[in-house]
């Protein structure tokens, strides 16, 4: 059974976008930086180098897995997220939505003042 | 454009090559396609972005590139001890990497594509004595 690596400290923008991106369905390399392009609201255009460079850490980690794709496309292999990635992102975004609330919290208690 | 960047990624180790040359050549052609659709202004950024993201790729994969079948000395209670000429294989390649890294930086691409060759022969070695000592140490190989 493959070891999945869990993490506490904050995951990099590029691993929590590529996890982002894969947490709706698969994609192939090309359309996760579509797609990462959309989720960003245009502000990220992934190069190959750190897309790569990201996916060999994520499969290494056991939060992906790389897969055969069987329909047409030009790209056949495809990548999606394992339970274990799943769960990181779960963590992850749940850590954002904590900091994100005591965030706004403080701004409001000293816009009150 | 296509070679060029092939060069590049000659700067990668064997395994992340081996692994993703082919899939990241495809979809670095695909996303310069479009690049060049959106003028020379865009194409010139995409083409910087994609070189600096390779340079620093390289160097991050020989960098990140996790501890392989054998540990450092003592770490496994298996392996009170390990055989002296296995030490000094992986202290080669570590070398080896070490060396590639600089070259990287550096912009020494010649010395880097040499380099290379050097950490091929000897993780080679290393994989024979592995296969050697595998057995009698426990090592998974």
């Amino acid at each position: 059974m493959r070891h999945v690596a869990i993490q506490d400290k904050p995951l990099t923008e590029p691993v929590l976008l590529i996890l982002t991106s894969l947490a709706a369905h698969p994609r192939h390399g090309y359309a996760l930086i579509q797609d990462i392009e959309l989720l960003s609201g245009g502000r990220v255009r992934m190069s190959t180098g750190t897309l790569f460079g990201a996916l060999r850490r994520l499969l290494e980690d056991g939060w992906i897995e790389r897969f055969e794709q069987e329909d047409t496309s030009r790209q056949k292999q495809a990548y999606r997220l394992t339970a274990g990635g799943r769960k990181q992102l779960h963590l992850e975004l749940d850590r954002m939505r904590q900091l994100t609330r005591a965030g706004f919290a403080r701004l409001r208690a000293s816009e009150a003042i | 454009m296509k070679r060029t960047y092939r060069f590049f990624l000659l700067l990668y180790p064997r395994g992340h090559r081996d692994q993703f040359a082919d899939e990241m050549t495809q979809v670095f052609e695909q996303a310069a396609a479009k690049s060049r659709a959106g003028g020379w202004a865009i194409h010139l950024r995409f083409a910087f972005s994609e070189t600096a993201g390779l340079l620093a790729g390289a160097a991050d994969a020989w960098l990140d590139r996790r501890p392989e079948a054998v540990p450092a000395a003592g770490e496994s209670p298996a392996l009170g001890w390990q055989p002296q000429e296995l030490i000094e294989a992986q202290r080669r390649v570590d070398a080896s990497v070490a060396a590639m890294v600089h070259a990287i930086a550096h912009h020494q691409f010649a010395r880097a594509r040499q380099l290379s060759n050097q950490e091929r022969d000897a993780r080679e070695s290393l994989r024979v004595l592995r296969e050697k000592y595998g057995d009698e140490y426990g090592m998974s190989l």
